[in-house]
């Protein structure tokens, strides 16, 4: 729409947050996300393969994830990581490696609750083209669950 | 959970460009929050947030052409009313990411707690 603003400041930061409780630690969690060999051991749950992933873990270092979809399609997940602070927390630029748009943001962080860790996943600047065509891709679960409106910021 | 079943992609595409547009200035989601509570007046609507009857005219143009805020007229009172439809819209669309991140974390206990017990 020709009446979108172009400064990526003004797009909607529609954000998403996501809590999970574990039990298991802060450490072995952490370990768990930014390691290659045992990301690929839970990232893809529900028909959709992981069969690869490259994290370069450091500051400006680059991660690629590959999702590998029951139709054959392989999409990668691809970003920067803009802070890493073992085992607390992690930022890191979000995008589809096959599309030339905005960059999203995912922040997450590991807090310690006893021996369990709560995870909390933020998902930032998801209101642009690149969302929206990830979101055409179908790689989400069931697009008639309910989610609060009250996840948007100012709301 | 495909899109294909849903009204056609184009226009499902320009709808929640124009809907995002809309909620994404404070200014226009305060007077969204004004019209949850009810529907009000464009002069009512305008009080709260100082700004003047031309301006907040503006952005209720971008309100009502995202949908979001029907306009009746009664003599020269200009009534507004909140349309959720289009808030579902958002919701569903955000709704995908819950879905993918939620099962992200679900598959991440499964396997933490797993090698836990493997390890204890």
């Amino acid at each position: 729409m020709n009446q979108l603003p172009t400064d990526p400041e003004k797009k909607l930061a529609a954000t998403l947050v996501v809590r999970r409780r574990i039990n298991a630690t802060q450490e072995k969690l952490f370990a768990a996300w930014t390691q290659p060999q045992l990301l690929v051991r839970w990232w893809g749950p529900q028909g959709v393969a992981c069969p690869a992933a490259e994290i370069d873990l450091r500051v400006g270092g680059t991660y690629r994830i590959a999702n590998r979809f029951p139709d054959g399609t392989l999409v990668w997940i691809a970003g920067v990581f803009e802070v890493i602070e073992p085992p607390h927390r992690l930022i890191y630029t979000w995008k589809l490696e096959s599309q030339n748009a905005a960059l999203e943001r995912v922040t997450v962080c590991f807090e310690a609750h006893g021996a369990a860790t709560e995870i909390i996943v933020t998902h930032e600047r998801i209101a642009d083209d690149a969302a929206r065509t990830s979101h055409e891709r179908g790689w989400n679960g069931c697009l008639d669950s309910l989610l609060e409106y009250a996840q948007q910021p100012g709301s | 959970m495909s899109l294909q079943a849903q009204a056609p992609r184009r226009s499902s595409e320009d709808r929640l460009d124009a809907i995002l547009h809309a909620l994404s200035d404070r200014t226009r989601r305060a007077m969204l929050k004004r019209l949850a509570s009810g529907p009000a007046s464009v002069g009512e609507l305008a009080r709260p947030i100082a700004m003047t009857r031309v301006a907040v005219s503006k952005h209720l143009r971008v309100l009502e052409n995202a949908r979001l805020v029907s306009r009746t007229i009664d003599g020269r009172v200009h009534r507004c009313a909140l349309r959720s439809e289009p808030l579902q819209e958002v919701e569903r669309w955000l709704a995908g990411y819950r879905a993918f991140w939620t099962e992200k974390l679900e598959a991440l206990a499964r396997f933490a707690e797993e090698v836990d017990r493997e390890d204890g």
